[in-house]
């Protein structure tokens, strides 16, 4: 598993609507915004990525010092699943967003969710925490 | 992609890559130039730059051009070394302070959004100081010793015509012991050309003494090598040059120094003669001849077929040798160096294919040698070469990213290097609109160094900027991490420029943690600055930190407290996010004739107390016939259009506060805001029509116009409180609950205005649903009335089933203005009845006992009986101030569980002129009863006789104290009643205790005779005290009983039926004084139960009774 992982959904507006640290490593304070800028930034790599490939798995994308940026892009929605993380393993990654998007899909057919607002539901949290420490 | 030619690199290349000279004066040479407030260099320098000079070159292969651009850069001898790290630190670190400081004016002012930036090549906001910087980087790399172009060319002797034996001066200049390391290590080649100039101040007499001097030199060093410098012609009066040719190159001398006062016309023209002279007939011959001869000496031993095979075999044995070279391993005269030196002579005359052509040949050769930092520098002249030719961009920046990383390998030695070589990549990036690249080499550049990276970054920033597409979010970010480092050397005010650019982007973004950041450390650092206004401004942003950790918010509470108190201000902030209003929440409670007795009367239910109403409130009524007449003639139109309040009575106002965070937090001074606007209008019922526009309608907030109630409250981490504010109007008028403020602390104070429109209001039911473009937060505040407040004496809380009391019901009139015409309902008159109001002082329970002499029944007993709804007070009852009217009440708990009761009076107002006739006292009361005796009877028919029946009693005490039972009675005259067994012999104690059971047989016999036994004493015998059944309360609590009981039998109506009352009390234990506690149960309506015929019949024989 990875020992530092920050894992966010970004909707099309580029707001967040689920984040979750994943990571083994323990939590920093300072590191929470960290995180954010950093995927943050990358969105302006995927916003130039995303259209130049027919896959929704964009591997890494971007990096910063030791971290770097994974993100997977549903085809419908444009919803970004991303996740910063320091370990090398696509593999795992890419098992890792393919089975987020379909719980991410499982929470958009629920007729009392909003699409593109915020993903309140803690069996969603429990469930990604759960694929984290499985492929991570 | 932009034309190299204007390329700012190609400016900077032909700025920085010039031949240099080496300038050695004597002291008075100086001396004569400080006149002029400039060194002898200083006046020199402008005119060593030459846009037009003009000079015909030939190609190493005869091939003629000529040079039009060219460039000399001076140097003392003393500065033509290598930097002290230390000291290019400092100085570069001033430089951004400087430029820290001077950008101080727009600071505080609000970052313009980033649409408006104008996105041209060079956007205006992008600091110019950044050229300076990158410079200054750049220069402190020079002089070194594996690269030529910054190795002097030529050396210019000076010496002063004032100098004692001139000739011997000169000689004494070049001595080797103080010329710079480059000449002396053997880096490069000492004998360079000599330039002998005799500098003469025109002030210290005529040039003749000069030029005998000049003829003396020519003898000795010959006499194409001598010249002769006039200054300091002037006479007189200073000269200001304009434009001052020395101005650009000082920036830092004030005006008044007057640079190159003594310098007449003359003087000026005859420096630019001499410079390019210098340039035209000496450097760049010279130049040029050297170039000749080093390639022929590099074709000689290194060109061919044959040199090529003997340079591989020779440079293959050299391998084992230690990859540390020497410093000294590359002396000038070692072919290396001597290509180096072509190629940087070729680049320098602008024959870049020679140079090309050369660097390739080295770069092979220090590649084999593993000479790392010398094949970085050629690496580099490589990428500058082509980028100049304009042929392979590739090549060009394959061999820039060989040579940077090359650099960067070889550990601290190659560190400035690196930078210089990636800000040279940068610009050729930047040349072609390879902006996202150029960001990405910046952000490589910036090494360990804080201030350089900060430096780096915030230029690595402004080419996201610039790049296509925009690239926004790259470049906050590497703004975000330039500030950061920008605080670390504590540059505040550049890391504050930083994150107020990065503002523009992050503005309002709902990453949340990155709006906390930014706000909250741009807060501190205008702080620290002492700017707390602007502080507080960014600070405001972050109070609702709610996703934040408990540590994070417990540091962002302290710095907002602590910023705030610095700043010395009140604040007013209109929806402020501590604590968050919940909106939705607001209730409002007036009263105009409703009034309420307490607040849980409020949130009863309207339709509750409608229906109790209906028939004492005299518009209701009305509105029930005809629904057209529903505006009732009470209130004139104006009052109808707005809720109406009574001056002197609290308007009442909930609303909800949720604290964010995971802290307590304390509020104080919670309070609604009102406006005020008086209305002159009298109510007045014949005044149908009012004028709508009220003219001057000024609206204050005078303290004497309404009194507003102050509440503090602590709410704890994530506690939501409802806070109850009222605001108390004194005057008739307008008035208009605007919103509702808090303090945070003294400074700090937040306040929420309400939107008429989204507020769902709940007084506002009944007669105004109607109307729905009611203001639903103005009120129309009407003359001062009286209100009745009542409440029960005495009531319980809690009671056992059975409990009879006597209580009291007070009224009190506040109001100088009487009440009259009052009536009262009970909602449950099983539970509550009224008393007679003349026998206040009655005795209980005695009053119940029967009396000797059968008397008259009493009078409320006709009363109830006649009108089971609505209860009239007497005729005569009006109540004055002062006086409380008191009215004796009987209250039975019926039946087991929580009950609410409900009681509304009416009364109606004496005095006419009023707008509002009658009033209502809504009052709500909540006991709880539990469960007592539980009594069941059975009936059946006696075996023996006609007209007699055996009754089994069961009782059962299913509550937790024991009773005393007291008597048993058949209600009415018709049945005698008659025990069979006597009680003691069933229950000797004559107690019931909690969950004791009892069973014992009655017989009950149809009597028409008047004079019938009704009652059976039950208690311990010889203090019988047998009360009368037929006397209030209990004869009025039975009627209810048995209209209560009624309608589970009503099919068997025809039967003859009898009903039981058993009393019994309950011994106060606590109090010896106290009376016992009375109870009585009634069972109704029994009956002869004919399926349990034989199982009676049973019962009777097992018991063996004889009849």
């Amino acid at each position: 598993m990875a020992s530092t992982a920050c894992f966010m959904i970004i909707s099309k507006n580029d707001i967040p609507i689920y984040e979750a640290e994943v990571g083994s490593a323990p939590k920093k304070e300072e590191a929470a915004h960290q995180h954010q800028f950093i995927l943050h930034a990358a969105l302006d790599v995927v916003q130039d990525l995303a259209w130049t490939t027919s896959a929704m798995f964009l591997k890494s994308i971007d990096r910063f010092n030791d971290l770097v940026v994974s993100v997977y892009v549903t085809a419908v929605t444009h919803t970004r699943l991303m996740l910063l993380h320091d370990s090398r393993n696509d593999d795992g990654i890419k098992s890792f967003f393919q089975e987020v998007h379909e719980l991410y899909i499982k929470i958009l057919l629920n007729p009392l969710y909003l699409p593109g607002s915020r993903v309140t539901s803690s069996h969603f949290d429990t469930k990604v925490r759960a694929l984290a420490r499985k492929y991570l | 992609m932009a034309d190299p030619a204007y390329s700012a690199l190609r400016k900077i290349l032909l700025d920085e890559i010039t031949p240099a000279v080496m300038v050695l004066p004597t002291p008075l040479v100086e001396e004569r130039c400080q006149k002029n407030g400039l060194s002898f260099v200083q006046m020199l320098t402008p005119f060593c730059v030459f846009n037009n000079i003009d000079v015909p070159v030939r190609t190493a292969s005869d091939q003629p051009y000529r040079l039009q651009k060219f460039k000399l850069r001076m140097f003392y001898a003393s500065d033509v070394r290598q930097q002290n790290v230390e000291v290019t630190k400092e100085r570069l670190k001033q430089v951004i302070t400087d430029a820290g400081n001077n950008k101080d004016s727009d600071l505080y002012l609000d970052p313009s959004p980033i649409e408006t930036i104008p996105i041209s090549s060079q956007p205006d906001f992008i600091p110019t100081w950044f050229q300076f910087f990158n410079k200054e980087l750049v220069r402190s790399v020079s002089f070194s010793d594996h690269e030529a172009f910054d190795h002097p060319v030529a050396c210019l002797l000076v010496v002063s015509s004032n100098d004692k034996d001139p000739i011997n001066k000169f000689v004494e200049l070049f001595n080797m012991n103080q010329l710079p390391p480059l000449l002396n290590d053997g880096a490069m080649d000492p004998k360079i050309p000599k330039v002998f100039v005799l500098v003469h101040d025109n002030q210290d007499g005529s040039p003749e003494r000069a030029t005998k001097i000049l003829a003396e030199m020519r003898n000795t060093f010959g006499a194409n090598d001598c010249r002769l410098l006039c200054i300091n012609s002037l006479q007189g009066e200073a000269l200001d040059h304009e434009p001052n040719p020395w101005e650009f190159y000082m920036p830092n001398a004030s005006p008044d120094q007057h640079l190159g006062r003594l310098l007449n016309k003359e003087d000026v023209d005859e420096l630019k003669d001499f410079v390019r002279d210098l340039s035209s007939k000496d450097i760049i011959p010279n130049m040029e001849q050297r170039i000749r001869v080093l390639n022929q000496q590099v074709s000689a031993t290194r060109k061919g077929f044959r040199n090529q095979i003997k340079n591989l075999w020779w440079r293959k044995g050299k391998e084992d040798a230690p990859e540390n070279q020497s410093v000294n391993m590359y002396t000038f005269s070692s072919i290396e160096s001597q290509i180096r030196v072509l190629g940087d002579y070729a680049f320098m005359l602008r024959d870049y294919e020679l140079a090309l052509s050369n660097y390739r040949l080295l770069s092979t050769d220090y590649k084999l040698d593993k000479a790392w930092k010398r094949y970085a520098g050629v690496q580099e002249m490589m990428g500058l070469t082509y980028f100049m030719l304009n042929q392979s961009k590739k090549d060009a920046e394959y061999c820039m990213e060989n040579a940077f990383t090359t650099y960067l390998r070889i550990g601290t030695s190659g560190k400035g290097n690196a930078t210089r070589c990636g800000l040279w990549w940068v610009e050729m990036l930047k040349a072609s609109g390879q902006y996202k690249e150029a960001a990405g080499v910046y952000f490589r550049i910036s090494g360990e160094e804080p201030l350089h990276s900060a430096v780096m970054l915030e230029q690595a920033s402004y080419c996201y900027l610039l790049a296509k597409p925009i690239m926004l979010r790259k470049y906050g970010f590497h703004l975000i991490l330039s500030g950061d480092l920008y605080k670390k050397c504590d540059q505040i005010k550049h890391a504050i420029r930083a994150y107020r650019n990065a503002l523009s982007v992050f503005k309002g973004t709902t990453w949340s943690h990155i709006r906390d950041h930014v706000h909250f450390h741009i807060g501190q650092w205008y702080a620290f600055l002492g700017r707390f206004d602007v502080a507080m401004k960014h600070m405001l942003e972050i109070v609702a930190c709610s996703h934040q950790s408990k540590p994070m918010q417990e540091l962002f509470m302290k710095n907002f407290f602590q910023i705030l108190q610095k700043t010395g201000k009140t604040y007013k902030i209109s929806r402020l996010q501590l604590p968050i209003v919940n909106i939705n929440s607001l209730n409002i409670v007036s009263e105009d004739h409703r009034t309420y007795g307490s607040p849980a009367a409020v949130s009863v239910k309207e339709s509750i107390w409608q229906s109790l109403e209906e028939e004492m409130v005299p518009s209701l009524t009305n509105a029930k016939t005809t629904w057209l007449d529903l505006q009732s003639k009470l209130l004139p139109n104006k009052l109808k259009q707005s809720n109406v309040c009574v001056a002197g009575e609290a308007l009442m106002v909930e609303i909800a506060f949720k604290n964010p965070l995971q802290l307590s937090i304390p509020i104080y001074s919670v309070t609604l805001m009102c406006e005020y606007s008086p209305n002159e209008i009298i109510p007045d019922a014949n005044n149908s029509f009012v004028d709508q526009s009220i003219e001057d309608e000024k609206t204050t907030s005078d303290a004497s116009l309404f009194t507003l109630s102050e509440v503090d409250i602590t709410l704890t981490g994530g506690e939501t409180t409802l806070a109850q504010l009222s605001v108390t109007p004194i005057k008739e008028g307008r008035l208009k609950v605007t919103g509702v403020s808090w303090k945070l602390s003294d400074s700090m104070v937040g306040f929420y205005a309400f939107e008429p429109d989204l507020i769902k209001k709940r007084i506002s039911k009944g007669r105004r649903k109607a109307k729905q473009n009611t203001n639903k937060l103005e009120f129309l505040v009407i003359k001062s009335l009286p209100r009745l407040e009542g409440i029960i004496n005495n009531l319980p809380s809690t009671v056992y089933t059975g409990n009879l009391q006597r209580l009291s019901l007070e009224l009190r009139n506040s109001s100088e203005i009487p009440v009259k015409n009052l009536k009262m309902k009970i909602s449950h008159p099983r539970f509550l009845n009224i008393g007679n109001p003349e026998k206040s002082d009655v005795n209980f329970p005695s009053c119940l006992e029967k009396e000797k002499t059968p008397s008259q029944k009493d009078a409320d007993l006709d009363t109830t009986k006649k009108s089971d709804t609505i209860f009239h007070f007497p005729e005569d009852t009006i109540i004055h101030k002062e006086t409380p009217f008191v009215l004796p009440l009987w209250f039975r708990a019926a039946t087991p569980g929580n009950v609410s009761l409900y009681l509304t009076i009416y009364y109606e107002v004496e005095d006419k002129s009023t707008a509002m006739r009658y009033r209502t006292l809504r009052t709500h009361h909540i006991l709880e009863v539990l469960p007592s005796l539980d009594v069941s009877f059975n009936i059946s028919p006696c075996p023996s006789r006609l007209q007699e029946y055996i009754v089994q009693m069961d009782v059962i005490n299913k509550g937790l104290k024991s009773l005393k039972l007291r008597q048993l009675s058949s209600v009415g005259s018709e049945w005698q009643i008659s025990l069979i067994e006597s009680i003691q012999d069933i229950i000797p104690s004559g107690n019931l205790a909690s969950g004791q059971s009892l069973s014992c047989f009655l017989k009950l016999k149809n009597a028409k005779t008047t004079e019938t036994a009704t009652d059976v004493w039950l208690g311990r015998i010889g203090n019988e005290a047998v009360f009368d059944t037929q006397r209030a309360p209990l004869v009025n609590f039975h009627h209810y009983e048995q209209l209560h009981q009624k309608t589970s039998h009503k099919e068997q109506e025809h039967q003859s039926t009898v009903d039981f009352m058993l009393i019994s009390e309950m011994e106060e234990t606590e109090t010896e004084n106290k009376p016992p506690q009375i109870f009585s149960h009634h069972a109704c309506h029994c009956r002869q139960c004919g399926n349990e015929e034989t199982d009676m019949v049973a019962i009777g024989r097992a018991t063996d009774y004889s009849l």
